[in-house]
């Protein structure tokens, strides 16, 4: 592996670290296995390329907006879920299956090249270091300023509220705690981190493609499982780092897998691959909490 | 004040499992009052205690809280004046967060939350003290999980945050059923000290008739749905549990049949 590559592989690995974080709030701290994700991600790029390119907006406008739509999105899946009792899995189903068509609609088209345009990346263009060095120090600094910016939240008297509903939904209403709110807050702010993740990928290949959503859900899974199993993760400020280093490690994983020519895999096979890792990482992984629960049944005794 | 007004709850109307719970329960707790509740299995107690709090929704009737109609209020609105503890003492407090979370959790439900950090130096003192009077060393284990503490330690620290604040009224639904009877004890009398001390409005559920004639200054007991049975003052004073099964023999026609309610 190159050191193009690595630094290539350790930038992708910080934006799906933000995905990683997503996941662990709405699965770890929230209960909520959301699969919004899957259209979150595209629609952060879709949005983002959108106002770049037609409206000619400021990249770090146009990326702060996507996050908002994500923030939209995911409140949306939390709404069905709070106020009409739809299956959490099933909403996020829904909400992908239609971001889908929405980002279609965004970008006019399944993909929006972003050529000749300034994204973020191109503000550090000054710095008379190469753009492949800058980018990942960049992604790393975004990734670990919201990666401290939830941990600040979930100490605060909003976010240990938010724990409870989670953690003990019963308790959490006879305390006082709208449980049903925390669900549409921390599911948004899952999403928003999504779309900004997906906002930044898109940046950085010089596109934004209505299928890029495949399969974000089980990297953003895989990140959580492998990383929380790795490494300790106790405490929320150890659970998310573990889950950024997962990710990281995830792509690490990808690449190397890829890279081994005796495998004989392929670019497209990545999908195949990330699977095969989450389903090894569940086979593999001890304790019966955590999110493997919603993915596996119970053995018959 | 708080008023169950007529009310009525069936579950799983028409379905074939349709079960009446309450039918026409008329139910009034004077402001400082201490009620205890008797009655068999499925006489309704746990249901009228989830009407108060909100949990189950009613058919009919209404719920007043100091003249205020609150039967369409949401639970976590009604935590604001109503606290309770729980007969699980798994359900009362939350696992994953440590004893002093849990009660800047309670805390929070009659102080606003904010984006500012739940936990500070003033909670800490005053909640170590708090702790303190229970003599059981959680002062010095504020960190710890609340997982990692016994039942009893749970239910105690369940009691604390249901009286944290200034939440009037206090529902107890057989909060020490599931501890063993040294620590049950221990818990009923912190209990009746901090509802003393704190002059609340409490209604506390229980199957122990001896407990619930010794507790409190007021006793109702019910029976298929319905309350069939008030006493307070001189009457109760002077009453035993032969007199409480004779008294039921009497205006029902049949023997109490639950052996639960027979001991202590
Ligand atoms: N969630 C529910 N769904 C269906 N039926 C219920 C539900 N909760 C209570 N019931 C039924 O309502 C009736 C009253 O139950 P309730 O829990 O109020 O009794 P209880 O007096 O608290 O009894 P126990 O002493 O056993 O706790 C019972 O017949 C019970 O089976
Ligand atoms: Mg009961």
């Amino acid at each position: 592996m190159s050191l193009y590559e690595l630094l290539g592989t350790l930038e992708t690995g910080f934006v799906f670290g933000l995905v990683a974080l997503g996941a662990y709030l709405t699965f770890r701290i929230l209960d909520f296995p959301d699969l919004t994700v899957e259209g979150s991600f595209p629609l952060g790029a879709a949005v983002c390329a959108a106002l770049i390119v037609t409206l000619g907006w400021n990249p770090w406008l146009a990326t702060g907006v996507a996050a908002v739509a994500g923030f939209a999105a995911g409140w949306t899946t939390a709404y069905l879920n709070v106020r009409f009792n739809i299956l959490h899995i099933l909403a996020g189903i829904l909400l992908a299956i239609s971001l889908y068509s929405i980002n279609l609609r965004i970008m006019g088209g399944p993909n929006e090249p972003l050529l000749g345009v300034d994204t973020v990346f191109d503000t550090f263009g000054g710095f008379g270091v190469a753009g492949y060095v800058i980018s990942p120090i960049f992604l790393g600094a975004v990734t670990l300023t919201v990666l401290i910016l939830i941990n600040l939240f979930l100490h605060t008297g909003w976010g240990i509220a938010m724990r409870a509903a989670g953690a003990n939904p019963s308790m959490a209403q006879a305390n006082g705690i709208n449980v049903g709110s925390m669900k549409l807050f921390g599911v948004g702010l899952a999403n928003a981190m999504t779309a900004l993740a997906g906002a930044l990928f898109a940046q950085i290949f010089g596109a934004a493609d209505a299928y890029m959503g495949i399969g974000v859900i089980i990297v953003g899974l895989a990140s959580v499982i492998v990383g929380t199993s790795l490494l300790p993760s106790r405490t929320i400020l150890q659970a998310t780092l573990a889950c950024i280093a997962g990710a990281v490690l995830y792509r690490f994983a990808v690449a190397l897998a890829l890279n081994a020519d005796f495998l004989g895999l392929r670019a497209s096979d990545v999908q195949l691959v990330t699977a095969v890792l989450v389903a090894l990482a569940l086979i593999g992984q001890v304790s019966g909490i955590g999110i493997k629960r919603f993915f596996k049944t119970s053995k018959p005794k | 004040m708080i008023e169950l007004k007529d009310i009525h709850v069936t579950f799983n109307k028409g379905t074939p499992l349709e079960t009446p719970a309450l039918r026409g329960v008329d139910f009034k707790v004077p402001t400082g009052q201490f009620v205890t509740v008797i009655g068999s299995n499925g006489a309704g107690k746990s249901t009228s205690l989830n009407v108060l709090a909100g949990i189950v929704p009613v058919e009919r009737g209404t719920v007043t809280l100091g003249g205020e109609d609150i039967t369409n209020w949401p639970v976590h609105k009604r935590a604001r004046m109503i606290s309770r503890v729980f007969q699980d003492p798994k359900i009362g407090t939350c696992e994953d967060l440590t004893i002093l979370e849990n009660f800047a959790l309670a805390h929070g439900r009659t102080a606003p939350r904010g984006i500012r950090f739940a936990i500070e130096r003033s909670m800490r003192a005053a909640t170590a003290e708090r702790v303190k009077v229970l003599g059981l060393g959680l002062e010095n284990r504020l960190d710890d999980k609340v997982g990692l503490l016994s039942g009893g330690q749970r239910q105690a620290v369940s009691l604390l945050m249901a009286t944290t604040g200034q939440s009037s009224v206090l529902l107890l639904d057989e909060h020490t059923a599931a501890l063993d009877p040294k620590t049950a004890d221990f818990v009923l009398e912190t209990t009746r000290t901090i509802v003393e001390r704190l002059g609340l409005t409490a209604v506390m559920v229980t199957h122990s008739m001896a407990q619930a004639l010794s507790t409190g200054e007021r006793t109702v007991m019910f029976h298929r749905g319905k309350i069939i049975f008030d006493a307070s003052g001189k009457e109760r004073a002077g009453m035993k549990v032969e007199d409480l099964l004779h008294l039921f023999k009497k205006t029902q026609g049949e023997e109490l049949s639950d052996d639960n309610l027979l001991l202590g």
